[in-house]
């Protein structure tokens, strides 16, 4: 039985470990895919020690774990003390909700400290901006503290409470026996408390993930949107390193433990407060000095003399240096120094609109495509547009301007435009069955069909198909557009947004409808990938235009980077990466030839006009069809 | 003195004198730790002063106070090695280096601990601990030190042993020692004065011979030694009537004819013929007990214990005889009645548990 | 004097958690109860719960799987570490530890790369020639995501407890008469309570709020109640459904933790990792 037992072990513990060696094995993996090793290198690392925002993500969520731990395990120490001189009654209740934060789902605490901040900060101070570094350090050090309390009550109810009275009976002031006496009793629990804070603190997601702002993301949050695309190697090689971090903390840890418990039956107790008197020293001015960093960092990036520019764009919608085209963002902060762009990205309108309307951030500028726009226009989300500060304008096809979401061109400048429509696997896929939207209703291809996950272009398809106006209010019509939604559940494999991309490219699916332009990127990658406009029916022909929301704090920067994105040839460069269609006349001379001369991007005429554009859908409608699409999903 | 609403102490009235060893001792939580804990100031009474010199020190806080404390099961800090846990409160004090060393190694010689100083507090035997306990408090050189219970723990040789030392150590530094226990014997055998406390009250102070042999109720008679409490009437001075007969004795100063108790020693008991004892009975049950017998004797329905190293055997009439100074009358007080009857005898009589902690918060 | 003291030490400390905890609990039931446009009183988000009813049953249901699997699983293990010598004890521990500091997003990231249908397993099965396996996207890669990333959960708390289990009741219950299966029915498996209930909480309250694993290892059926709360804060722009959803979740976690203790004993603190 004990050799049975031990079998079972030594499997439950490979069943723990082999994601953490896949993805090990992935970092020394010359090829994106965690399935298909293609060879050895140490690129990775390279890549990653080159990411300085990664390593700036890194040292942010150090920074919150680091100081949300020394502020919580100082605070609660100290109530962990009041807590236990209570009457017992007292001490119950103060108990009970001490263990709320961690009873209650990590998902719920989020939501409810969101809530609470945007209500305070947003509702009733009116500030624009209730999300941010402070109120994450508030949420990191709130779930933090029951740690502490629980790690150093037993140590206190264990402690012989006499020693406090000997203490004073000996001379000690209330203070003095605190430090002298009780603090060596309780030390530790106080330790593991802190131990475990920390590290709770730096996985955290959830939590965080809730509660933080546009400006200052730790390293899980950024990881989540990361995953949300074909995530990069280096994070790989990040994990690996972190990895063998924790591991050899850990094993030193416990090697001193045993080691230090040897000792103290040889050495003498001498040496040993000797060395407790130094780890002490040791320990205070490293938790000074971590004070004094985190606030010297704290004042170094809230007081700057520089303008933050909060710039929020699609997911991979602007041409970052990579794979040989031109960084964007620090071309412009090149052009204009005194401007600092913070980036942040969402993947999909209505994420976007969730964010801006449920407030709690500062955003200067954003780039909906057309139905949001006309729905943030009739909601006074957005903020006209100065165009004396954007004299690049005249560059702008006159096409594109003027258009059903903004009649009078006050509000947007167009940044791309583009068409949605099928791509599929040729390896897979039947040339036969390529004809229209139908091919994503085909039974053959159950389960390898992707659909999309946000309810506009998911209705959209259904709409297009079935021949139905694409901005109608008929609910009798969009009833129909769920009921058809519904059939095609069963045969989809998984409803996704920027997932698409690691699922078609790794031909872990086969079909799916998306846009253009990220289809143009698919197919390099994976050259087994055909797109295709559906014949004789209608299809999505949209445009991302940048706007400035409401909560913009600086208008004139943001105005600014419209006019940089409006010149030919950087709107050229920029469409070398997001492979779209650009709406400035002459920038197709900046481009590379297969990207201009491309019928996916730029489709010849005739199919264009087949082309039909999403418009302002009343609020009232919007909520209805959101509603039907969660019943699609959930049913 | 109130706690959590309830009265622990009531109408103390106390004075120790320089010099003494004084001993509060009661049952468990008969408050004489919570007296100890007023004087040591770590409560501070709901009524009442306590004086120092004359001074009301109610409000000083138990660090500003000339008084120390040998703990209960000694708190000695585990975190300190034995030369450390001594030097604490000097150190505190901020005495000058030199000073605190020779100060450290004048206590360590007094308790006989020298060459231990570094030696780790787990690493110690309790009466070693225990020694540590009383120089840790000693060297601060307090004006009075309190000492709660500090034999408690440690089995009877050694208690033995360490009595004698402490008392060797209170002559030796002149101080006032308060000490507190619920073990008779050690109070008897170490105090200038016994303070009997139970139920928040003092039932007698005096010498321990005083307390012995003249109990000022049943409640001190049964506490202090082992006694048969019998009810009677005082006919007259020096005349106590009980089971219906009239005994001579030495107590005066009663009203006539007024109820008292009759408290009757175990062991000024001798047995007699039965046709010339005062009383006859039956014995019941006889015990060895080494240096004598425990026995029983039913008189009339009520049981005596009697120590005694004659041996009877169970069955037998037996006769006793009551000598005049063997008889201590005393006032009938709440305990009457309580005490005395050893008709549920087992021959684990009345040990006390020790229960200390009720009487702690 | 004592008294004051402690209640200056601690009135921080509460006032903290009631504004941290308690309030912002309160701020969820208000916007539960009013219109997302208009801002006004509303039964409206309640009356909308019973559309996720079912989403909620399949939540605890794969959550309830999950707990027991950890559990069947969890056992076997803690007993094992428990009953190594010290030096094994300490080194086991922390092999148990370990993968919970690592990122939980990249582990269950690691899980699509593994049971994909192009993925590490089915290269692996094709290699020995089996069919592949259809695993992504169904309710067994979700439960399997749960067990993955819960099972220190189960295997912490039975370790603590089973650790401090006398040998000598062993022993005793031996010398009384008992089989190795008597003894651990009748001794252990009791004695051990509070461990498999304080484990299957810590499993169960993770694992039924969870949304991450089931958006990565789920498919088109296993959208669970996480999801919808998700969806409705980050990308729906309904935070008043939102939140009554999670008021509906919080209580759902609350009583089941109420019942879970009911059955324990009055043990403090089910908090081990």
């Amino acid at each position: 039985m004990k050799k049975t037992n031990r079998l079972f072990t030594v499997l439950i513990f490979i069943f723990l470990y082999i994601p953490m060696a896949v993805l090990i094995v992935g970092s020394f993996n010359t090829g994106k895919n965690l399935a298909v090793f293609e060879g050895f290198t140490l690129n990775q690392y390279r890549e990653l020690f080159r990411d300085q925002d990664l390593l700036a993500l890194l040292g942010n969520s150090l920074l919150i774990a680091i100081l949300s731990t020394a502020i919580a395990t100082a605070f609660g120490t100290l109530s962990a003390v009041g807590i236990y001189r209570m009457k017992p009654k007292l001490r119950k209740a103060v108990m009970s909700l001490t263990n709320i934060p961690m009873t209650n789902p990590d998902i719920v605490t989020g939501i409810s400290l969101s809530l609470l901040f945007v209500f305070i900060g947003t509702g009733l101070l009116g500030q624009r901006q209730s999300l941010n570094f402070w109120t994450l350090l508030l949420a990191h050090i709130t779930f933090n503290l029951p740690y502490v309390i629980l790690n150093v009550m037993p140590k206190l109810q264990q402690m012989n409470p006499a020693l406090q009275d000997a203490a004073m009976d000996l001379g000690c002031t209330p203070l003095q026996s605190f430090f002298k006496v009780t603090i060596h009793e309780i030390m530790p629990g106080i330790i593991s408390g802190a131990i475990m804070a920390f590290t709770m603190s730096l996985d955290d997601f959830v939590i965080s993930y809730f509660v933080t702002g546009s400006q200052f993301v730790t390293l899980p949050v950024k990881i989540y949107s990361f995953t949300k695309k074909p995530i990069h190697p280096k994070i790989y090689a990040m994990f690996t390193l972190l990895f063998l971090l924790i591991f050899v903390l850990m094993v030193t840890m416990n090697l001193l433990q045993l080691r230090g418990e040897k000792q103290k039956a040889e050495k003498r107790a001498k040496d040993e407060s000797k060395a407790m008197r130094t780890f002490k020293r040791v320990a205070a001015a490293a938790c000074a000095f971590i004070l004094l960093l985190g606030s010297v960092l704290l004042i170094a990036t809230t007081r700057q003399d520089k303008v933050t520019l909060n710039v929020m764009n699609w997911g991979q919608n602007i041409a970052d240096g990579s794979d040989g085209t031109m960084d964007l963002i620090a071309a412009f902060e090149e052009a204009y120094p005194y401007i600092d762009v913070n980036y942040s990205e969402y993947a999909s309108n209505e994420e976007l609109y969730s964010k801006l309307s449920g407030g709690g951030l500062v955003v200067d500028l954003i780039i909906p495509s057309d139905y949001m726009i006309a729905r943030m226009i009739s909601e006074d989300m957005l903020l006209p547009l100065d165009f004396e500060n954007i004299p690049n304008y005249e560059n702008v096809i006159e096409t594109y301007k003027n258009q059903a979401y903004d009649p009078e061109n006050k509000y947007s400048v167009p940044y791309t435009w583009g068409t949605v429509g099928i791509i599929y696997n040729s390896k897979y896929v039947d040339e036969a069955d390529v004809t229209g939207w139908e091919l994503l209703w085909n039974e053959k291809y159950k389960g390898q069909i992707l659909m999309f996950d946000n309810s506009r272009d998911a209705f959209g398809v259904a709409q297009y198909m079935l021949g139905l106006d694409v901005n109608t209010t008929d609910k009798a019509e969009l009833q129909k557009c769920a009921d058809v939604l519904s059939e095609q559940r069963p045969l989809v494999q998984q409803y996704v947004m920027d997932q698409v991309y690691s699922k078609m490219e790794e031909g872990n699916a086969w079909i799916a409808p998306y846009y253009a332009g990220d289809a143009m990127m698919m197919m390099e990658n994976n050259e087994d990938l055909r797109f295709y406009l559906p014949e004789d029916q209608a299809f999505n022909l949209f445009i991302d235009a940048m706007c400035i929301p409401a909560c913009c704090q600086e208008k004139e920067a943001a105005e600014l980077f419209i006019n940089f994105m409006c010149d030919p040839e950087i709107s050229g460069a920029n469409m070398d990466y997001i492979c779209y269609g650009s709406p400035i006349a002459g920038a197709d001379a900046y481009m590379e030839d297969y990207l201009a001369e491309s019928e996916i991007i730029y489709p010849p005429e005739e199919i264009l006009k087949r082309g039909q554009s999403y418009g302002f859908l009343p609020e009232e409608i919007t909520r209805y069809v959101e509603n039907l699409f969660l019943q699609v999903r959930l049913n | 003195m109130e706690f959590d609403g309830e009265r622990i102490l009531d109408g103390i009235n106390l004075y120790f004198n320089d010099h003494e060893f004084l001993t509060l001792l009661g049952p468990s939580g008969c408050g004489k730790t919570t007296t100890l804990r007023i004087i040591g100031g770590f409560l501070t009474p709901t009524s009442g002063r306590v004086l120092f010199d004359g001074k009301c020190i109610n409000d000083v806080p138990p660090y500003e106070r000339q008084i120390n404390t040998v703990f209960q099961r000694y708190a000695l800090f585990p975190h300190l090695n034995v030369y450390d846990n001594i030097a604490f409160g000097l150190k505190v004090a901020k005495l000058p280096k030199d000073e605190i060393h020779t100060r450290v190694q004048e206590m360590l010689e007094i308790v006989g601990l020298q060459g231990f100083e570094n030696r780790r507090i787990d690493k110690l035997s309790g009466g070693q601990q225990q020694r540590v306990a009383i120089a840790r408090a000693l060297v601060n050189r307090p004006k009075v030190l309190l000492l709660d219970e500090p034999l408690a723990a440690l089995d009877l040789r050694l208690r033995k042993d360490m009595q004698n030392e402490l008392k060797r150590i209170q002559q030796a530094m002149g101080i006032t020692f308060i000490y507190v226990t619920h073990d008779q014997e050690e109070a008897l055998s170490m105090s200038d004065t016994v303070v009997v406390m139970d139920k928040g009250r003092i039932q007698q102070i005096g010498k321990p011979e005083d307390i012995y042999n003249e109990p000022k109720n049943a409640f001190v008679a049964d506490f202090i030694g082992e006694s048969n409490i019998l009810d009677g009437v005082m006919n007259a001075d020096y005349k106590v009537k009980f089971f219906g007969r009239t005994f001579r004795c030495l107590d005066a100063g009663f009203q006539p004819n007024e109820p008292v108790d009759v408290v009757i020693r175990p062991e000024d008991i001798d047995f007699v013929d039965p046709e010339a004892g005062h009383l006859t009975g039956t014995v019941t049950s006889v015990t060895f007990k080494g240096l004598n017998y425990d026995i029983i004797v039913d008189f009339k329905g009520f049981k005596w214990l009697i120590q005694t190293t004659d041996h009877q055997p169970v069955g037998a009439t037996v006769g006793i005889r009551l000598n005049p100074e063997d008889i201590h009358v005393m006032h009938k007080s709440e305990y009457s009645g309580l005490f005395g009857d050893y008709s549920s005898y087992s021959a684990e009589y009345d040990e006390l548990t020790e229960d200390a902690d009720d009487e702690e918060e | 004097m004592k008294k004051n003291k402690s209640i200056l030490l601690s009135t921080p400390y509460i006032l903290w958690m009631l504004i941290f905890t308690l309030i912002p609990l309160g701020v969820v039931g208000y916007y539960a109860l009013t219109d997302p446009e208009t801002g006004v009183f509303t039964w409206g988000n309640i009356r909308d719960l019973w559309l996720f009813a079912p989403t909620l049953g399949i939540s605890v249901w794969y959550s309830l799987v999950s707990a027991l699997i950890c559990l069947l699983l969890g056992y076997p293990v803690a007993y094992y570490i428990a009953h190594r010598g010290a030096t094994a004890q300490k080194i086991l521990y922390m092999l148990v530890m370990l993968p919970m500091c690592m990122s939980f997003l990249l582990r269950t990231l690691a899980w699509v790369g593994l049971l994909e249908t192009n993925g590490i397993i089915n290269q692996f099965l094709n290699a020995l020639g089996i069919r592949s396996l259809n695993m992504i996207g169904t309710p067994g890669a979700v439960i399997l995501g749960m067990v993955y990333n819960y099972l220190p959960y189960m295997i912490l708390p039975l370790y603590a407890i089973i650790v401090k289990i006398d040998s000598r009741l062993i022993e005793a219950a031996e010398d009384l008469g008992c089989t190795p299966v008597q003894v651990f029915s009748r001794v252990v498996l009791p004695l051990s309570m509070p461990g498999i209930l304080s484990g299957i909480t810590m499993v169960f309250v993770p694992a039924v709020s969870t949304f991450y694993i089931s958006q990565k290892l789920g498919g088109t059926d296993t959208m669970l109640i996480g999801d919808v709360i998700e969806r409705q804060f980050k990308s729906a722009g309904n935070p008043n459904l939102g939140a009554a959803l999670s008021l509906v979740l919080m209580l759902l976690v609350f009583v089941c933790t109420g019942i879970m203790n009911r059955f324990g004993s009055d043990e403090e603190g089910g908090v081990v990792v």
